[in-house]
């Protein structure tokens, strides 16, 4: 039994153009919690996917301004991981979890 | 595809058809591409969606329009293959498993199903000049165009107040009030109502005792409802009427010449006399019309008897044995009372079905070989004629049914067809004209068939004849349609 925390640090895998170019060079993107730390997601992914991590890089895209009648809004900030695998390892992120 | 044939007994067929992964596969792929450069999805820019993100999102969804394109062609083509035309939509049985859909959804399963289907047997159009057909022909005597000259200026004709007493023949305006035991009954009371006295409009007895009767008199009279009066909680029973009579009108001179022609908005009593004329004529015209073509329809069904497609005899069966029974219920009659049972009746009726739908396919095929077409023009008359029929209020409503349903609308084609059919065949077997009297023409068909049918029993017979009218109208109405029908759904 994986320990549950680490459903919380992993929220969804990113799927755009982008991703797809890391995927080539075994890279994989995920959105992640606000919250979590490197260290954290390392151990996230390790424990879910059953894989070798052997980077984190992290980046927080802000969320933009929007306005809807008039009122300002604010959309929320996205933490989002690039994590690196190991060679020989590979995540099918089009499966789920 | 590979299709192999597991039944072909009569009419009917059975084709199983199989469709290997491989090609499933390869009509999706097609299928990704050419959806690649149009879908979007957030992440990427048109076109430069990775196929395998492609078909993750739509692979099912593609899968299930590919095997309905498959279901749906194949049927066509398989028929078209094999030279044969089925008489209803084939049916298409395939696995209800879950699982094994599941699995030739994903692409990993051969796509297999059956088709099971009638075919219509091939009809093969024979020489007609061997058919005769005698028309019957009644010349309208002037006589009888007097008399019905006569009657219409009749009822034109106009009355003069009178003083004194109301005698045969005069007009009075009367108000009365029905009553059973003392008691109003329902639609039993008028106010100003002109009634000729004679003219046996009102039951019997009734007008006999206004006579004698003085404009602004009073007087309660007793009649009895006859036996088969139409409502039957007032048929034989006895009934006073109270009647006030309001005035007296004598009837003015009858004469009958330009005056009266031009009294009905005519310009002269020759035009009037034409009018009654062709208006005569058109209704014994339309009588020899059914006549030659029950005939016809007749020799038609001898020439070609051949094996009818089972579910469309039983469609057909269905339809009548329906309406039948509807019938029968409205008139709180049983089989018994028709002096039939309700096996007789459905063989009957069964043999009827059949010969309807027989008569229907070889009338299309004729009128497909003479190339016989409805025009738009001729549907959206009918269309109109068929509206004008129900009340003004429904009008609209029953004009946008037919607007929108192309099913409504072949069944007002179908009878136009049929009749172009007849009339291009009435064309082409030789017709001879035979002048007979009245009653020849009026008299039964009945008499003429029944040498042919003699183990029918005569109830079975009467409901027969109540079929009769559309029995000339129907059997081809509904195949043709339904045919129609069959080849849009392939």
């Amino acid at each position: 039994m994986t320990d549950l925390r680490h459903y919380d640090v992993i929220v969804s895998p990113a799927i755009t153009e982008k991703s797809t170019m890391a995927s080539e060079q075994n890279q994989v993107v995920f959105n992640v919690a606000r919250k979590a730390t490197k260290p954290e997601i390392k151990a996230a992914v390790e424990a879910l996917f059953g894989v070798k991590v052997t980077g984190v890089n992290t980046l927080v895209r802000k969320g933009k301004v929007k306005r809807f009648r008039g009122t300002v809004g604010r959309l929320s900030d996205v933490k989002k991981a690039i994590v690196t695998l190991a060679d020989g390892d590979t995540i099918d992120v089009a499966t789920g979890l | 595809m590979q299709v192999t044939e597991t039944l072909n007994t009569g009419l009917k067929r059975e084709i199983k058809v199989k469709v290997p992964a491989g090609d499933m596969e390869a009509r999706l792929v097609k299928r990704l591409t050419d959806a690649k450069d149009k879908v979007r999805i957030n992440g990427f820019r048109p076109g430069k969606v990775p196929m395998q993100h492609l078909r993750k999102m739509y692979g099912k969804s593609f899968m299930a329009e590919v095997v309905n394109e498959v279901l749906s062609n194949s049927a066509r083509d398989i028929l078209s293959e094999r030279g044969e035309k089925a008489a209803m939509q084939p049916e298409i049985k395939m696995t209800e498993d879950e699982k094994e859909a599941e699995k030739i959804l994903s692409g990993n399963a051969d796509f297999e199903f059956d088709l099971a289907y009638e075919v219509i047997p091939a009809i093969e159009i024979k020489d007609f000049s061997d058919i005769k057909v005698t028309r019957p022909v009644y010349d309208v005597p002037d006589t009888e165009v007097d008399e019905q000259v006569q009657r219409v200026a009749e009822s034109a004709r106009s009355y003069e107040p009178k003083e004194g007493k109301a005698a045969d023949g005069d007009r009075v305006t009367i108000d009365y009030l029905g009553k059973l035991n003392g008691e109003a009954f329902d639609g039993g009371a008028g106010q100003d109502q002109p009634l000729v006295l004679g003219s046996k409009e009102f039951i019997p007895g009734f007008e006999d005792q206004l006579v004698g009767l003085k404009a602004g008199e009073e007087k309660v009279i007793t009649v009895t409802f006859p036996e088969n009066y139409s409502a039957p909680h007032l048929a034989g029973r006895e009934a006073t009427f109270d009647v006030t009579v309001k005035a007296v009108e004598k009837p003015g001179k009858l004469e009958i010449n330009d005056e009266t022609a031009k009294s009905l908005g005519l310009e002269s009593l020759d035009r009037l006399k034409e009018i009654v004329r062709s208006q005569i004529e058109s209704q014994f015209g339309s009588i020899t019309r059914q006549k030659v073509k029950r005939q016809l329809l007749d020799q038609l069904d001898k020439s070609y008897q051949f094996e009818a497609p089972s579910n469309l005899v039983e469609a057909e069966f269905s339809n009548i044995w329906q309406t039948v029974n509807r019938d029968l219920e409205l008139a709180g009659r049983t089989f018994e009372d028709e002096e039939t049972t309700e096996e007789e009746a459905r063989a009957e009726y069964q043999r009827l079905a059949e010969r309807r739908v027989r008569l229907g396919l070889v009338l299309a095929e004729i009128g497909e070989k003479a190339g016989v077409q409805v025009s738009d023009d001729e549907v959206q008359r009918a269309l109109f004629e068929t509206v004008r029929r129900y009340p003004p209020a429904q009008q609209q409503q029953v004009f946008e049914m037919y607007r929108s349903n192309p099913n409504a609308l072949a069944t007002l084609r179908a009878p136009i067809f049929e009749e172009k059919v007849v009339d291009d065949l009435l064309g082409k077997i030789s017709v001879t004209d035979k002048k007979v009297s009245k009653d020849e023409l009026t008299a039964d068909d009945e008499d003429e068939e029944a040498p042919a049918k003699p183990a029918k029993k005569a109830a079975a017979k009467k409901a027969d004849k109540a079929e009769k009218p559309e029995d000339d109208a129907e059997p081809k109405k509904k195949a043709p349609a339904k045919k129609k029908a069959a080849k849009d759904g392939e």
